[in-house]
């Protein structure tokens, strides 16, 4: 069970280990089934690490978030304006809410509005309660998400402000991201040692006297 | 005959009985499942069959198909391949054919008292864990543990010094099942309510999948393809690979099935990853399986075994991509809570693993009893049922999952939802009876091959004598 580091990417195994896991390789008959020493091929591996990438990608936060209750302050505001009000009395609620669109376009916000777009109704809905939460000067909106029709306090877990509360805004990289990068490399480190304990690939068994596959490699004559 | 040797001494019962007993126990909770699987799909399909009846209600009916159909089939023809593999993996007997037959006996105790129970509306209430708590602990102490003691005492006593990957993921998902079990119904021992319970009940939910029925209908396919093509495993590097990240990936994704719960973000975040790493374990499990039948592809259209067991290869394609993309926020946003959830739970039970348990019991049963299947024309019929069936489920769900995930997001009126969906019930009934079907051929097949199969010379295998007469 000796371990040598000189070509780790090659054998982490001792000669002598390796030429005994060799003749078991050959000799043992596990119920009539054997088994062959290939790699995994390069085209497999190109997919698993696409699906590592892939994995993050299509998980953050940014892909399916709610929306919080800041982005919609500037909207809010906006209803109360005389122009606003004028155009909901003589064009109607459709008109208005384009206007209260177009006054934003350049809103830092504008993104995530363009993502979560909403009608007169659902402002009317929001207006009330976001009013409220901003009341409290110390009070952050961005700490709240709308999960329609109600304005709640967001899931985050984020660091503790001076007054003992917490933050509750999505970080740019959720800290679930941080154990799976753990997950990952340990389960990546941990698969490398195991099959780089075995003999290298470039040897493959020969099962039978007539298995002429790979050459004259055979262990047990 | 099983109680006469329950009570027999262990060195007097044939070699394989255990195996025998569990193999047929599981084609007839096969029927039983698919046919109350069929009875409720009917009753989606035209609302006014059979109603009136308190015990024949949607509500009483749809767990205990849901029951036989994962503890009475795919888990008993989990056994029965358990029963038959370890022991031959290992060149030795299983550890005790007793403990096997009186496992066998109680696992169709136990789980018929429970069904019967559930039946009458006797439930926890929870998806998947829907037994009472004390039938809870019969299920560990009469089933689970059995079972898992007879695996690992039969790999301890072999005569080999390796161990084949079949058998790892037989002694691992034998032990991770017993913890799941226990671990996955602690909320109804000690009354955990809220998110805790939601929690604990999908991480019971998704690892009875992940860590019980993936990767023991896996380990079959790692020992039906090299057995039956005489070809050697492609590589046993890929097989830990394989194993490993089942293990690491499989078992930490339980959140995924809230999205939209409360939980904390990093819980979910953390969560969907592993979701989407599910597609390692099914990049190296198809690959390496695929890769064994490299000359031998005719097998895949003249030998049974082979072919359920490359179809259901084959459906691990669909289902992981499914699996792995579906849970993520925005996606899961769409589909979750619709029939697409019901189409891939499908694709995950009847086909994907459906089809490698069928191989195996297909394959045991024939080795085991030394007789030729009775008819490979009912064989034929029982695989195209099958198949054709749950194609015509799976596209039908998957079709009304996307109508009613479009109908809840455009706020369609729920009755306009309901009446777009009234086709695919109908095709989904069609499939699920199609399913049933050829349950009964197989089982019929089966009972034949024990009566009238034609003898298996030793040292030939079964398949080999396939086209002879």
């Amino acid at each position: 069970m000796t371990w040598v580091f000189n070509e780790p990417l090659s054998s982490l195994s001792q000669a002598e280990t390796v030429q005994r896991s060799k003749e078991l390789w050959e000799a043992e008959d596990l119920g009539g089934i054997t088994e062959d020493n290939n790699r995994l091929p390069v085209p497999v591996v190109a997919l698993v690490l696409l699906t590592v990438a892939t994995a993050f990608l299509t998980t953050f936060p940014l892909w399916g978030q709610r929306p919080t209750a800041a982005i919609y302050e500037d909207y809010i505001k906006a209803m109360d304006t005389p122009e606003i009000q004028s155009i909901i009395e003589t064009q109607g609620d459709a008109a208005a809410m384009k206007r209260i669109v177009d006054m934003n376009k350049s809103s830092p916000m504008a993104a995530q509005l363009g993502r979560h777009p909403v009608d007169m109704d659902d402002l009317r809905v929001l207006k009330p309660q976001i009013e409220e939460i901003m009341k409290h000067p110390t009070v952050d909106l961005k700490d709240y998400t709308v999960v329609y029709p109600q304005v709640k306090i967001a899931n985050f877990e984020g660091n503790f402000r001076p007054d003992g509360k917490r933050v509750r805004q999505q970080p740019w990289w959720d800290k679930g991201y941080t154990i799976d990068l753990f997950y990952l490399t340990m389960f990546f480190l941990g698969v490398t040692i195991t099959v780089k304990r075995l003999p290298p690939y470039t040897w493959q068994p020969r099962h039978h006297e007539n298995d002429r596959r790979k050459g004259e490699r055979r262990h047990n004559p | 005959m099983l109680l006469k040797y329950l009570f027999a001494k262990n060195e007097n019962i044939p070699a394989g009985s255990a195996a025998v007993f569990f193999g047929f126990s599981s084609i007839i909770w096969f029927m039983i499942g698919t046919g109350l699987g069929s009875f409720n799909a009917a009753k989606l399909a035209f609302p006014d069959f059979v109603t009136g009846v308190e015990m024949f209600a949607f509500g009483h009916m749809r767990q205990v198909h849901v029951l036989a159909v994962i503890f009475g089939w795919i888990s008993m023809a989990f056994a029965m391949a358990m029963m038959y593999i370890t022991p031959v993996l290992g060149n030795t007997r299983l550890w005790s054919e007793k403990l096997g037959l009186w496992n066998c006996f109680m696992w169709n105790v136990a789980l018929s008292l429970g069904l019967t129970l559930m039946w009458t509306g006797i439930t926890s209430g929870r998806e998947y864990s829907d037994f009472p708590w004390p039938l809870d602990l019969a299920v560990a102490a009469f089933i689970t543990i059995p079972l898992a003691v007879n695996v690992w005492m039969t790999i301890l006593k072999r005569r080999t010094q390796g161990i084949y990957t079949t058998n790892w993921f037989f002694a691992a998902s034998t032990f991770m099942l017993i913890i799941v079990f226990l671990v996955g119904n602690l909320p109804e021992y000690f009354h955990l309510t809220g998110l805790t319970e939601a929690y604990m009940t999908w991480w019971f939910a998704h690892n009875v999948l992940g860590l019980w029925i993936t990767p023991v209908a896996a380990a079959i396919a790692y020992y039906v393809i090299p057995k039956v093509t005489g070809n050697p495993l492609y590589s046993h590097r890929i097989g830990h690979l394989h194993f490993w990240s089942i293990v690491v990936f499989y078992s930490t994704p339980a959140a995924h099935h809230l999205m939209s719960a409360p939980l904390p973000e990093w819980l979910k975040s953390f969560a969907s990853v592993e979701g989407v790493l599910i597609l390692v374990p099914a990049i190296a499990f198809v690959s390496n399986i695929l890769l064994t039948m490299q000359g031998k592809w005719n097998m895949f259209v003249e030998n049974l075994e082979v072919r359920f067991t490359v179809v259901g290869v084959l459906l691990a394609i669909p289902l992981n991509m499914q699996g792995g993309f579906q849970q993520t926020r925005s996606i899961n946003w769409y589909v979750h809570g619709t029939a697409w959830m019901v189409a891939h739970a499908h694709l995950a039970l009847l086909g994907f693993s459906t089809f490698l348990e069928a191989a195996a019991v297909y394959l045991g049963l024939q080795t085991l009893m030394k007789r030729k299947l009775y008819s490979l024309t009912l064989g034929n019929l029982h695989f195209w049922l099958l198949l054709i069936g749950f194609s015509i489920y799976w596209i039908s769900m998957t079709m009304a999952g996307l109508i009613q995930g479009a109908g809840k997001i455009y706020e369609v009126p729920y009755i306009d939802v309901v009446i777009a969906e009234h086709p695919y019930m109908i095709a989904r009934w069609l499939g699920g009876t199609m399913v049933f079907s050829s349950t009964i051929i197989w089982l019929f097949n089966m009972w034949m091959t024990a009566r009238a199969g034609t003898e298996v010379p030793v040292g030939r295998m079964p398949h080999e004598l396939a086209y002879e007469r």
